[in-house]
């Protein structure tokens, strides 16, 4: 009896009555979740017409790259055309997608980008199989057993990896463990040339003491980090990664240095049309020869041909040890003897 | 008169048979997420039977497989009118990744049935079936009931 009065109350209630008369499953679970993966978005405007896309889809029919007709404002648009009845909703178009803003929007996992590192780190630790000699030391050293031997190499897992850079200390061989900056490689680029072009125009400005040296000597100067650091610090501004970019380069530079001695030259003309870049050109005006250093190659081609020996051609090394001091030595080339002797 | 009453109980009692005929499951699995109390199916007066003799609407899912071509429409005919039917997923659209070349899926499903509705996606969301089927179903069960007049 109680239970039916119990059942009469329930089937009294508003709540009830308002349920009965308006079904409707609550928003929040008929709507769609976040980060879910829709029918792609197209926008046209930004497709380069690669095609990857096509290739990533798994459904055969589900994206068309079509072209629109040209018209008097110009070529017709080239876009992926996205089938409803086909696409899976997998987001692997969007993935794929190389243009930046994408050209496909599916969710949101395509914004996010890939990082190599579990640890924000600069560096990404790379074992360098051409020197390494396997003496598993790094392996076991690592805290993290990021280290492994993959097909019967040595490899860093990444995802493992937490950046400690204990590998690098305990290797024996110099540059089979290596810290690389992963991060603005244009800048690193940039900051490179800048300590080549630096020091070449430092050489050329010693044009006496080049002039002037004899066969079998050196010339050797000495000059100061700091200038060129300052100028790298402006491009990244990280003194621990400007500085290491610039000693690794400088350490292994070697630069070939063309000196021309204007005022001596006979303007023959005979180096105008043996320069492969054709950098070389006569000025008439000016009635010099100008060479266009930005184009040279320093292949030595002109010093072979000038029959004067107004250019000179001498190759100059660099080194850099702890105390921030660069040692140059320069010395003439030899190549024309070696020509002589043979 | 006869009519209208006709309408209301067909517009709010909808009896529901699943036909798969030839996918991979992943929409026969979203439309049993429509049964969970979370989406609750029957509050809306749709029943799922699974008999085509007892249906109004015939959810179709899946690729139309080699042996499904004759059978399609053998069960479309035990269904009795008015009936509609409401293609879910993809597969019975284009036939989705299973219409590879060289394949033996024979979609889409409308080449073999008429079909009034359908719901695009790899499964669709179980709110999207539920949309489609009390968008297109008791309007089209009605109107299909009238014209048998």
């Amino acid at each position: 009896m109680s239970s039916l009065i119990w059942y009469i109350y329930d089937f009294a209630r508003k709540a009830w009555t308002d349920a009965f008369t308006n079904a409707k499953t609550s928003p929040e679970i008929a709507d769609k979740p976040e980060r879910f993966r829709n029918f792609p978005k197209v926008n046209k405007e930004y497709c380069i017409g690669c095609g990857a896309c096509t290739i990533s889809c798994p459904s055969p029919n589900a994206i068309k790259i079509v072209r629109e007709k040209d018209n008097e404002d110009g070529e017709g648009l080239t876009y992926p055309v996205i089938t409803h009845g086909a696409c899976i909703r997998c987001g692997f178009c969007a993935e794929v997608c190389p243009t930046e803003p994408k050209t496909l929007e599916c969710g949101e996992n395509h914004l996010i980008h890939p990082e190599f590192n579990i640890i924000p780190s600069k560096r990404q630790y790379i074992i360098d199989d051409y020197l390494c000699i396997k003496c598993k030391k790094c392996m076991k050293k690592c805290p993290v057993d990021a280290i492994s031997i993959v097909n019967d190499k040595l490899h860093v897992d990444q995802l493992k990896c937490i950046s400690c850079g204990e590998c690098i200390d305990v290797c024996p061989v110099n540059g089979a463990m290596k810290g690389v900056f992963v991060e603005n490689l244009q800048d690193q680029k940039d900051i490179i040339l800048l300590t080549v072009d630096y020091l070449e125009s430092y050489i050329n400005s010693k044009e006496e003491d080049l002039r002037s040296l004899e066969k079998d000597r050196l010339l050797q100067y000495e000059i100061p980090l700091s200038e060129i650091l300052t100028k790298a610090i402006k491009l990244i501004p990280d003194e621990e990664i400007a500085s290491e970019i610039i000693t690794n380069a400088v350490n292994r530079l070697k630069i070939r240095i063309i000196d021309w001695n204007k005022s001596e030259c006979k303007k023959c003309q005979l180096c105008i049309p043996d320069c492969p870049t054709k950098c070389i050109s006569f000025d008439e005006k000016e009635d010099t020869i100008v060479r266009d250093v930005n184009k040279c190659l320093r292949c030595s081609i002109c010093y072979q041909t000038c029959p004067f020996s107004v250019i000179k051609y001498f190759i100059a090394k660099f080194s850099l040890e702890d105390d921030n001091l660069i040692n140059i030595t320069v010395k003439a080339s030899n190549l024309n003897e070696e020509i002589l002797m043979e | 008169m006869l009519n209208a009453i006709k309408d209301v109980v067909r517009k709010s009692s909808i009896h529901v048979c699943i036909v798969n005929c030839g996918g991979c499951n992943g929409c026969d699995v979203e439309c049993v997420a429509l049964l969970s109390p979370r989406y609750d199916l029957e509050q809306y007066g749709i029943y799922v039977h699974n008999n085509p003799r007892e249906a109004d609407v015939l959810l179709l899912t899946g690729a139309v497989t080699e042996q499904w071509t004759d059978n399609l429409k053998r069960v479309y005919d035990k269904a009795p009118e008015p009936k509609i039917v409401v293609s879910i997923g993809n597969c019975p659209i284009s036939g989705d990744v299973f219409n590879q070349e060289g394949g033996h899926v024979h979609a889409p499903a409308s080449n073999f049935i008429p079909v009034d509705a359908e719901v695009p996606g790899c499964p669709p969301r179980p709110s999207e079936i539920l949309e489609a089927i009390l968008a297109v179903g008791p309007q089209a069960i009605a109107d299909r009931g009238r014209e048998k007049k």
